[in-house]
């Protein structure tokens, strides 16, 4: 009897102490994030999701810190190997997790970035693609504040693109506020839960 | 015993958490440090990322053989097994990754549009928003060098060859009759629609061993493999009307459209210089399937079409004219699986087949002829290293024709075979380094119809001068069985052959793209005969030959000027053969010896407007004059032509379209018909051959209707 309680409380620690490693390299890649360090962000996420095996969220980061990083380079051939890279980390991360709402988003996301980057010739083929994964994601989770406030945003470059008024599409916003507000407490340490701070930014086309 | 056991769990504790530390550095091949790489022991949380030094280190807890992975962008994944203990001070070189984008590309007599490749000269849309092409995907290739416009026939003459040593491709199952069904002078189309495909590989020599039966030139179109969503197109032209729709269920997805075209109305206001009894008509649809398994794909492809016309040909020899009907049905199926099989291997595999029927009607004669043709294609893949990759496979073709020729109150002559062939091929791709990279193949038929077996190389090796620029070089053999015109009256032929020899230098730098190609082909054994065209009583031989040799130009800018984008492609032939009833060699009547075409498209966004032109000039083509003593030593004036079109994009889901083809009205001459006797002066009298509109006009309207609304049809024009 006792040894099984010694075995069971080894076990106890054992997990504890993994489940603290993961919170703690998780922790670790943002803070790195935030510091500017993306490429190393991105290594310790890949490290993670290695080490994790059967775990959507390191390589969903790991590809979301790569596409942000494109927002703000000129390089052509950079671009387009980290949105590579990207691509096959958000293909990890769809393997661990079936029918996801965020990794869809990310993946709109994604080829948003081929699109603003070279949008002669990628606005044609992909935006039928960046419709149709914000559709497919709020199929699967019709209230989530990130795929109704991206999809809104996207549909107002597009309609300023077409020179109409993007605001007809301000009261998807509202609706995204309403929704993050809403979004429940997920109990998985870190959960997607991004996005609310760029509310503002984007109401600038509702003014 | 209680204390040992909590000695052995104290132990296994105390074991996790003492610490190692792990050192060393990372380079490239010439051991420049590299920043950034992500070392890590597998499994573990253990790891860091190498500074500007290309120094790391970190520590852990791990203990005895552990695996110490290396990955950075661009380069291969590194895998180091030892002992923790002896992992300091380690020097790692990694190998840099042959398939990332800056690597060289095997592309010698290659164009490829779409796919994201990195030596992709056109987007897809380029194939289709190319003024003067109207949708049609054979148009835009025409303004690519290497290619002879001939804008009476519409097909694809490469290099100095005629258009039957074009094969195409549809996932890598061979198009039997790609092309609609015309007469002389009477230009065609490709018989697909163009938003089905997403890539194209246009080849204009040197082609891979995996295809053969074509002296000049492949052209490969791949569908696409995955619709974006689900939606309904109409189309309403001043030619005619079409309409498609698209369904996506689970791993499924289905698109289907038809178009229905008669030139009718158009003709009755547009003059023209042929005599229409019937206007041209035809009706077509086809069906796309595709199902996405765990570890592959499987497309469906169904087209069928039907098409009529009746005119009066024009002729020297006949002064009311040559009074020409034809009806044409053509089915065609194309079934392809792609997937992987583990292990490193991949299957690509399919059937095609085509059963196509032709009613002609000359004068009084009736030509009643069929055909069915079988491709049957197995290809298997194996990689053994990101460097080296190995390609093998086999392929059945099977053909019948049989043609019933009525002469009336005179006699019906029957025709027909069977034309069998069996072909293996085998190809090697190797990566020496990211600089240079070699593809060697070997393919080898045997025709039973012909009895004849043949082994053709293909060789062609690639190098990368900087980091924009690469030179490549390719040579083949290939063989091409004779066409069903000569098949049906001879079977004992030997097929013809070329070679190629082909010299490329490519850069590319930010939207700009420089080609340059130099080329040698020879010709042998191309067929000769004693009569005007093949007759069944006609002496043939393979005594023919031939050669072809010149320099393609292509520039490409999209970012010099905002919101244009221009293409010029310059092409220099020289070609001569001896073939069909050539008294000697000579140029033949299709071979211009300088082709220019410019392309521009220009989006203009306050007018939501895409506005292309095209100018393709080509320099006098030869013919040859029976009063003349020397054979086919004339040449017509030169060609010119400026097409136009205009889509103005209403919303996202309308489109307006406008297009003129040859807006200036140049006057242009092709070739000349002759007398078949002098007249009493001894002159052979001659009619030019000429364009049958010297204008084409195209107006027509595309709706969308898809959820997002967003979605349009620029992809279609």
């Amino acid at each position: 009897m006792r040894t099984i309680i010694i075995l069971l409380t080894f076990f106890a620690i054992n997990t504890i102490h993994a489940q603290n490693a993961y919170e703690k390299g998780m922790k670790k890649a943002f803070e790195l994030w935030e510091t500017k360090k993306p490429d190393e962000a991105i290594n310790l996420f890949e490290r993670i999701a290695k080490a994790e095996k059967e775990n959507w969220l390191p390589y969903y980061y790991a590809a979301q810190v790569h596409i942000i990083t494109t927002f703000g380079i000129k390089d052509a051939e950079e671009i387009e190997s980290r949105l590579k890279k990207a691509q096959d980390f958000l293909n990890e991360s769809k393997t661990f997790s079936k029918e996801n709402a965020e990794i869809l988003i990310m993946e709109a996301m994604l080829n948003t970035a081929y699109v603003a980057y070279n949008p002669s010739v990628y606005g044609p083929t992909l935006s039928g693609k960046v419709e149709e994964l914000y559709r497919t994601a709020k199929t699967y989770e019709p209230e989530n504040p990130r795929a109704t406030l991206y999809h809104a945003e996207w549909k107002m470059g597009g309609a300023k693109f077409w020179g109409k008024d993007p605001k007809s599409f301000c009261p998807e916003v509202e609706k995204a506020i309403l929704y993050f507000e809403k979004e429940p407490e997920k109990k998985v340490p870190f959960y997607p839960q991004w996005g609310k701070n760029q509310i503002k930014r984007i109401q600038q086309n509702c003014k | 015993m209680r204390s040992i056991l909590t000695l052995i769990f104290l132990s296994v504790l105390f074991s996790t958490h003492a610490q190692t530390d792990i050192t060393g550095t990372v380079t490239d091949p010439s051991g420049i440090p590299i920043q950034g790489a992500n070392i890590y022991l597998e499994g573990t949380y253990d790891g860091a990322s190498s500074d500007e030094n290309g120094s790391f280190s970190f520590t852990s807890s791990e203990t005895g053989q552990q695996n110490l992975v290396v990955s950075f962008l661009s380069f291969e994944t590194y895998s180091l097994i030892q002992d923790v203990t002896s992992m300091t001070d380690l020097k790692i070189v990694l190998k840099e990754d042959v398939n990332s984008l800056d690597s060289v590309v095997l592309n010698a007599g290659t164009f490829s549009a779409g796919d994201n490749s990195k030596a992709s000269v056109l987007t897809p849309l380029d194939i289709v928003t190319t003024a003067g092409a109207d949708g049609d995907f054979i148009g835009a290739l025409q303004t690519l060098p290497g290619t002879s416009n001939n804008e009476e026939d519409g097909r694809l003459f490469v290099r100095g060859g005629d258009a039957n040593e074009t094969n195409i491709y549809i996932d890598g199952l061979r198009v039997f009759q790609p092309f609609a069904a015309t007469t002389n002078n009477l230009p065609t189309r490709g018989r697909f629609s163009s938003f089905l495909f997403k890539g194209t590989n246009f080849s204009t020599g040197g082609y891979s061993a995996e295809y053969g039966d074509a002296l000049s030139s492949v052209l490969q179109l791949n569908t696409i493999d995955e619709p974006d969503q689900e939606k309904t197109e109409l189309q309403f032209i001043n030619v005619g009307l079409g309409g498609g729709n698209t369904q996506k269920w689970g791993k499924n997805s289905l698109s289907l459209n038809a178009f229905y075209l008669n030139l009718k109305p158009y003709q009755e206001i547009i003059s023209q210089r042929v005599e229409w009894i019937k206007p041209y008509e035809s009706l077509s649809g086809e069906a796309v399937y595709r199902h996405k398994f765990n570890n592959g794909l499987l497309k469906v492809y169904g087209g069928l079409s039907y098409s009529n016309f009746e005119f009066i040909q024009e002729d020297i020899n006949v002064p009311e004219g040559v009074n020409f009907g034809l009806k044409n049905r053509n089915l065609y199926v194309n079934t392809s699986y792609k997937g992987t099989l583990g292990n490193d291997w991949s299957i690509a595999s399919g059937i095609s087949y085509a059963n196509d029927y032709n009613n002609i009607d000359i004068i009084n004669t009736d030509v009643n002829d069929r055909e069915n043709s079988f491709h049957l294609k197995l290809k298997l893949r194996k990689r053994f290293s990101n460097r080296v990759k190995l390609n093998f496979g086999a392929e059945q073709f099977i053909n019948t024709f049989s043609e019933d020729v009525e002469v009336s109150d005179v006699d019906t002559i029957k025709t027909n075979y069977d034309n069998n062939s069996t072909a293996v091929f085998t190809e090697a791709n190797v990566f020496f380094s990211k600089k240079l990279a070699m593809q060697v193949g070997l393919r080898g038929v045997h025709n039973s119809l012909l009895d004849y077996t043949k082994v053709s190389p293909r060789v062609s090796l690639a190098y990368k001068t900087s980091s924009k620029s690469q030179i490549s070089l390719a040579y083949g053999d290939f063989y091409q069985a004779p066409q069903q015109n000569v098949l049906k009256f001879n079977s004992t032929l030997d097929p013809e052959k070329s070679s190629h020899y082909i010299l490329n230098y490519l850069y590319q730098n930010n939207g700009r793209t420089f080609r340059a190609e130099g080329y040698y082909k020879s010709y042998e054994s191309l067929i000769k005969f004693d009569t005007e065209i093949p007759e069944f009583d006609s002496v043939f031989n393979n005594n023919g030959d031939g050669y072809a040799t010149g320099i393609d130009i292509f520039w490409r800018d999209n970012k010099s000027i905002k919101n244009l984008e221009y293409w010029i492609s310059y092409s220099y032939l020289n070609t001569e053969r001896d073939y069909r009833n050539y008294p000697n060699r000579a140029t033949p009547n299709f071979a211009a010896e300088h082709n220019l075409s410019l392309v521009t498209k220009y989006w203009i966004r306050d007018w939501k407007s895409l506005l292309s032109t095209t100018y393709n000039f080509g320099s006098g083509r030869p013919y040859n004059d029976p009063n003349e003593s020397v054979f086919q030593n004339q040449k017509t004036r030169t060609f010119n032509s400026l097409n136009f079109s205009w889509a103005y994009l209403i919303s996202q889901q309308k489109i307006l379209y406008f297009s003129v083809s040859n807006v200036l009205g140049f006057d242009n001459v092709f070739n000349y018909q002759y007398a078949n006797t002098p007249d009493v002066s001894g002159n052979f009298a001659r009619r030019p051959i000429r364009p049958n509109a010297d204008r084409f006009f195209i107006v027509g309207f595309f709706w969308t209707i898809s959820d997002d609304k967003k979605d349009n049809q620029l992809d279609n024009l």
